[in-house]
């Protein structure tokens, strides 16, 4: 127990829910405001941001959880700036951006941290996380696919002070300004992240004049104390044992037709979970790694999905576990590695993670889903004789639970972002959509069917740059406890002509023409359980609802259909035939 | 006996009524148990209990009605069956719709689900026909193929069909055709066209909008129909018989049969719409509403008298793409539970005990204390008065839940356990006020606190102090409010037509021209309700952004445009840019992304009756002394009955004021003043 139990017993349940209520609001107001005043449409309309109190060692006291990720980045960026500066003064602001010295997923992800003094005493720090939209680096918005060191992957800063007595440093202003291609939205959005941090810092300033300093701070470690302990409680009923998985990544970008393991030990034992990944594999060359504290984001992200998604969640869920992270591995890569396309790692640990763990809790079973990825497609608008950046994030088919098909066209995990509207990408970009729908037959098959893949087609009206950061196009998301694959994701330029082009998974820079197409078929779900016992109502019901075609129905279902004037019915026989066959 | 204005609020309990004479501006109230399998039955009744009193039935010549037929279809997905038809190749808008999930424990559930869709895919059919970002037709309307599949829609039984087509908001011809087909096929199938009911960019919103009216056209149009059809039979004629739509203005029957999807918020809108007249009555032109009931708390935010309208929300988390009064809605109400959990954790909420079991003290099984039970063992409700006294309440019950699940654990006593959840659940309601109130930049020593709802009045007071705010209003009849509200509001239609156009470009007669179409539909519509011009105002905005922003702002536009009004805009986006976000970017390309028009049919205003001092003494108001907690002890507190208060009475806290449906709690340190309205004005500090 890493936790400070003795002040808990000395404070009441009111004042701590109270205060507990009142964090709540103060990261809602902080979150707000960031919304509100920051510049680019990545933190207004993508909210590729968060914002959290934490305690003066840095550990998450409340975070508005809008990115589940960043509740492990929040205490290491905070660590580094405790472990540089030993003149940390009210007035200083600081920022941090680098994966290594701090905890930032990849650059682009800018911490703004500010400290909260009460009477001359350092009692914590505000601080918010949010997406540059562009910080240098070979190509727009500083992800590259194909990078080989973080020297590739942007302008990198330690923690630095940008701010002393309420002063901006404008020599670093300066710095970023000149290191990105979007200094007035980086450095608006900077601008705003500070306001957001001030008004953290002064809404618990006057929190902590009306409850006092030391209830407040009482608090902070009760709440640690409760969130850690109701985790422990929870893990302490699971089965003491030792769970084994492992997931892989398509590829890293740079050693094409090279799978990336991803591979966990879990031993329980009591209320102690320790979460071992040395068998992951070493680090890559391209920029598939990710940083301990994104994994242990991860693991919380598993356990409160697997717990209770209603949880309070702060750093107190993090010390309710340990794990390892074997270094000079894809889960902790030595220095310099590339880091920036850190989300097919992520969904692979938590797939890894969902697949060891629900052995010991097989109602919250879960098959794999489809991942995340993005497109980018950049070149000058006819609108507006500018160069444009037409940015889109897809989802797909979510993997099927224990008892319920997995959803269709939607985010998963720990990804949460909106689709573009059709209208406003056509009416903005040299672009035409062809079409825009669901992937019959590409839910993996199950007691619990997955969902569906989402097909989008797009014809290219005007020469533009293509570059796709996807995964799961190599290898199927996995059914779990049975089920089927779900179907992979493609990428492919001029579909159904005779110059077809089939581009790997993460790929920067392809040169689009005028006239090209291209098709964006982005992955089906794992199914759950043994198809054969899907109920063949269900598996019907599939097929008038186009989900599943009749081929499908009887391969991989053992369900024959037979049609009787306009409809569909079930050729009960057959069907019992084909099952019994199995 | 004089003409009557009479208005219905149909809740899940209770259909709240009020009746105003016109010529004596004299209010009564009544509360009638609601009828849920036809709620036009309680409206008759309580439409009855006024013809009884001895008022003619023709003598009734104004009728507004807020429903919950059409939230509650949707609700239990009680509408009808619906199909879609979109463009080929497109069916994904409906089946993605946004992607993502809500923020929060939504992202970490993998149970979640978005809900169901009204519409399934089976019953989907495509349209072979495709428009570009600019209107151009890329491919013409297949009609034979079209027919086919509105033949095999009707063949399934579908009653009701949606269109959404791609860019139909800027060329329509392709949905308006595809109504003519459904019309020669089957005459009585409802069609909803996206162009008509939200001609706005971004398909998913338009389509989910669509979807909805559709779903709930028929449902809603045959209530209205049969509701009308028994007015008519008890004999009253008038045609202003109106609907409160989300939007908090009303429309009239035959309006609002054509736009179901516009009044899915209709019951919480009448309570906004009686709050913006309390701004006239009591000189405040700045409050919070604060509308607490048995399961959940509204708040909303009324600034300059004016409420807070979105243009795009989300109900039952359907996407509703219409304007609509922007509410914050927590689970906080009468019945929201609490309990301790093995760890010494006290958690309120968000469960509720619902009507049953309700709370301990209904002596309905209950067993788990609820803030009802809290404000009874506080003393501050009593065992008698509830609901007028027909009901009563087991104080001893309450006692039990909360001693053997809260003070029992936390080795406290009853009251201040109580104290301390009432003290959490308070806490909970101060951070929604702050949501939409401090958190876009307003400050609440500005504004007053206005209560209703059963429960509003006994939380505001302590609310209202912590959060600093200028004080309390409690209307005469808290417990009817939102009825209230319909006596007295405008009928309002919103009209919107998006098209991008870039405003350095545009010239102030292209502008004229689209809003010249939109006034064409208004007046149109406002002349077949009977207004006259002079009863009529148009307003003009434009939803305007940054080039290539993905959001837009709502900017008055003059009602004639010139090229200086044009010059005008630019300098209003930015300076309205500034107030919202904090900065401006002068330099860069604005666009017009949608045009709305909002036409306004102005019905006569009625007077609030106004009283004078009837001379009653404070003293004679007050009930009865009971022991109540207040700064951590019970202490013996004056209870005045409301209807005894008088204009000018004036009176300091601890109090308590009784009322048929609600009770007041004035804690120490405030002050009481009642209004010429008879509103009680509660500000801090001591009588003078």
């Amino acid at each position: 127990m890493k936790a400070h139990a003795v002040t808990a017993p000395t404070i009441d349940p009111v004042s701590i829910e109270i205060i507990k209520a009142s964090l709540d609001g103060i990261v809602q107001e902080m979150q707000n405001s960031l919304f509100r005043t920051g510049y680019s449409t990545i933190i207004r309309e993508s909210q590729d941001a968060s914002c959290a109190i934490m305690a003066v060692n840095g550990d998450v006291i409340s975070q508005h959880v809008v990115l589940p990720l960043h509740i492990g980045a929040f205490p290491a960026c905070t660590a580094a700036i405790l472990r540089d500066y030993n003149d940390i003064e009210e007035g200083d602001a600081f920022l941090i951006n680098h994966p290594y010295e701090g905890g930032s997923p990849h650059a682009p992800d800018m911490a703004v941290i500010t400290p909260i003094f009460i009477g001359g005493t350092l009692m914590g720090f505000c601080g918010s996380i949010a997406h540059k939209s562009d910080i240098g680096g070979p190509v727009p918005g500083s992800c590259s696919g194909q990078a080989k060191e973080t020297f590739n992957e942007g302008l990198h800063l330690p923690a630095v002070r940008y701010q002393r007595r309420f002063e901006r440093s404008q020599e670093i202003e300066r710095i970023i300004a000149a290191n990105s291609r979007t200094p007035d939205l980086v450095l608006g959005d900077i601008r705003g992240q500070l306001g957001s941090s001030r008004l953290g810092e002064q809404r618990v300033q006057e929190l902590v004049a009306k409850f006092g300093y030391e209830l407040c701070l009482g608090c902070f470690d009760r709440l640690l104390e409760l969130a850690e302990l109701r985790m422990r409680a929870a893990i302490s009923e699971w089965t003491d044992g030792r769970y084994e998985a492992e997931r892989f990544v398509d590829d890293d970008g740079v050693d094409i037709n090279k799978p990336v393991r991803i591979h966990v030990v879990i031993e329980k034992k009591g209320d102690q979970i320790t979460f071992d990944f040395s068998g992951s594999a070493d680090q890559t060359k391209g920029p598939a790694n990710i940083r301990p504290p994104l994994v242990k984001a991860a693991v919380a992200y598993c356990l409160i999905s697997l717990v209770d998604p209603h949880i309070f969640i702060n750093s107190g869920i993090l010390n309710a576990f340990e794990i390892v992270a074997r270094e000079g591995s894809v889960m902790n890569p030595r220095f310099p590695a590339p880091v920036n396309t850190y989300n097919p790692t992520v969904h692979a640990v938590v797939e890894t993670l969902f697949a060891a763990l629900t052995r010991i809790v097989p109602s919250r079973a879960r098959a794999d889903g489809c991942g995340s990825r993005s497109i980018i497609l950049g070149g000058r608008s006819t609108y507006t004789g500018k160069g444009y950046v037409q940015y889109e994030i897809l989802g797909g088919g979510a993997g099927a639970r224990a008892m319920k098909d997995g959803a269709s066209g939607t985010s998963v995990n720990q990804s949460n972002a909106k689709i573009a509207p059709v209208e406003i990408i056509e009416s903005e970009f040299p672009t035409r959509v062809l079409r825009f729908e669901l992937i019959k037959d590409s839910g993996g098959a199950g007691m619990f069917r997955g969902g569906l893949g989402i097909r989008r087609e797009y014809l290219n009206i005007e020469d533009a740059r293509f570059s796709i950061r996807s995964t799961k196009h190599v290898i199927a998301p996995l059914g779990a406890a049975g089920g089927g694959e779900g179907r992979t994701g493609d990428i492919i330029v001029n579909p159904e002509t005779a110059g077809e082009k089939r581009l790997p998974t993460r790929y920067a820079d392809y040169p689009l023409k005028a006239g090209d197409s291209f098709r964006l078929d982005s992955p089906g779900g794992g199914g759950l359980g043994d198809a054969f016992k899907r109920d063949p109502s269900q598996v019907l019901k599939d097929v008038i609802e186009g989900y599943v075609s009749t081929q499908a129905a009887e391969r991989d279902y053992g369900v024959s259909l037979v049609k009787v004037g306009r409809n569909w019915t079930i050729d009960e026989s057959a069907t019992q035939r084909l099952r019994n066959q199995s | 006996m004089g003409h009557y204005r009479v208005t219905v609020d149909t809740g899940g309990t209770f259909s709240d009524f009020v009746y105003i004479n016109e010529d004596t501006d004299e209010v009564s109230v009544a509360k009638i148990p609601s009828t849920p399998d036809d709620p036009s039955r309680a409206i008759l009744n309580g439409v009855q209990l006024l013809i009884d009193q001895g008022v003619r039935a023709e003598d009734i010549r104004y009728f507004c009605h807020g429903t919950t037929v059409g939230t509650n279809a949707l609700l239990e997905g009680k509408g009808v069956r619906t199909g879609l038809l979109v463009t080929e190749g497109f069916r994904g808008i409906y089946e993605v719709a946004e992607q993502s999930r809500p923020h929060g424990a939504a992202i970490f559930d993998i149970f979640y689900d978005r809900p169901a869709q009204l519409v399934s895919a089976s019953a989907t059919a495509e349209a072979h026909e495709r428009v570009a970002f600019d209107g151009e037709i890329l491919k013409a309307l297949d009609e034979t193929a079209l027919r086919l599949s509105v033949r095999e829609l009707i063949a399934d039984g579908i009653q009701s069909i949606a269109v959404c087509l791609l860019f139909s908001f800027l060329m329509p011809d392709h949905e308006r055709r595809i109504r003519e087909i459904i019309a020669e096929e089957d005459p009585s199938i409802s069609v909803s066209l996206s162009s008509d009911i939200v001609p706005q960019i971004r398909e998913y919103y338009r389509l989910s909008t669509t979807v909805i009216n559709a779903y709930l056209q028929p449902i809603l149009a045959r209530y209205i129909a049969n509701l009308d059809a028994r007015l008519l039979e008890v004999g009253i004629k008038t045609p202003q018989k109106y609907i409160m739509q989300s939007n908090g203005g009303m429309a009239t029957f035959g309006a609002t049969a054509k736009k179901a999807v516009a009044t899915v918020l209709s019951g919480p809108a009448g309570g906004i719409t009686a709050s913006v007249q309390a701004c006239r009555m009591t000189g405040f032109q700045n409050l919070i509403t604060f509308d607490m009931g048995g399961t959940s708390c509204d708040v909303a935010l009324i600034k300059d008298g004016e409420p807070s309208v979105s243009t795009r929300g989300k109900v039952e988390g359907r996407d509703v793409a219409l304007p609509m009064i922007d509410i914050n809605t927590v689970s906080a109400g009468g019945g929201t539970l609490a309990r301790v959990d093995r760890f010494g954790a006290l958690d309120v909420g968000p469960q509720s005990a619902g009507a049953m079991p309700g709370p301990a003290c209904y002596g309905r099984g209950g067993t788990q204390p609820t803030i009802t039970d809290c404000n009874l063992a506080l003393g501050y409700l009593s065992e008698g008065n509830f609901l007028g006294g027909k009901m009563r309440l087991d104080r001893a019950a309450s006692e039990k839940a909360l001693q053997d699940n809260i003070a029992g654990p936390l080795k406290s006593d009853i009251h201040h356990a109580a104290d301390g959840i009432v003290r959490i659940i308070n806490v909970k309601m101060q951070e929604a006020i702050k949501a939409i109130s401090t958190m876009r930049g307003h400050d609440l020593r500005d504004f007053m606190l206005l209560a209703f709802g059963g429960a509003g009045p006994l939380h505001a007071c302590a609310i209202a102090d912590e959060l600093g705010m200028a004080g309390v209003v409690v209307p005469l009849f808290p417990g009817v409010y939102s009825a209230m509200g319909l006596i007295m509001s405008d009928v309002k239609h919103d009209y919107i037509q998006s098209r991008l156009g870039n405003l350095d470009k545009i010239s102030a007669s292209q502008v004229e021209s689209v809003f010249a179409e939109l006034e064409r539909q208004a007046r149109h519509d406002l002349d077949e309700e009977g207004f006259r011009r002079d009863q009529t105002v148009l307003e003009r905005s434009l939803d305007m952004r940054y080039a290539g922003q993905g959001y837009e702002m709502s900017i008055v536009c003059p009602a004639k445009l010139d090229d200086t009004g044009l010059k005008g805009l630019r300098a209003a986006f930015d300076e309205q840019h500034k107030k919202t976000f904090g900065h401006h970017a002068a330099g860069e390309p604005i666009e017009i992304v949608s045009y709305r028009l909002r036409a306004i049919g102005q019905v006569p205003p009625v007077k609030m009756q106004k009283f004078s001092p009837s001379g009653l003494k404070i003293a004679d108001a007050v009930r009865e002394r009971r022991s109540a907690f207040f700064n951590g002890k019970m202490i013996e507190t004056p209870v005045y009955q409301r209807d005894r208060l008088d204009v000018g009475h004036e009176f300091q806290g601890p109090a308590i004021i009784d009322q048929l449906d609600c009770t007041t709690i004035i804690p120490p340190g405030q002050k009481v003043r009642v209004d010429s309205y008879k509103n009680m004005i509660v500000t801090k500090g001591a009588l003078s």
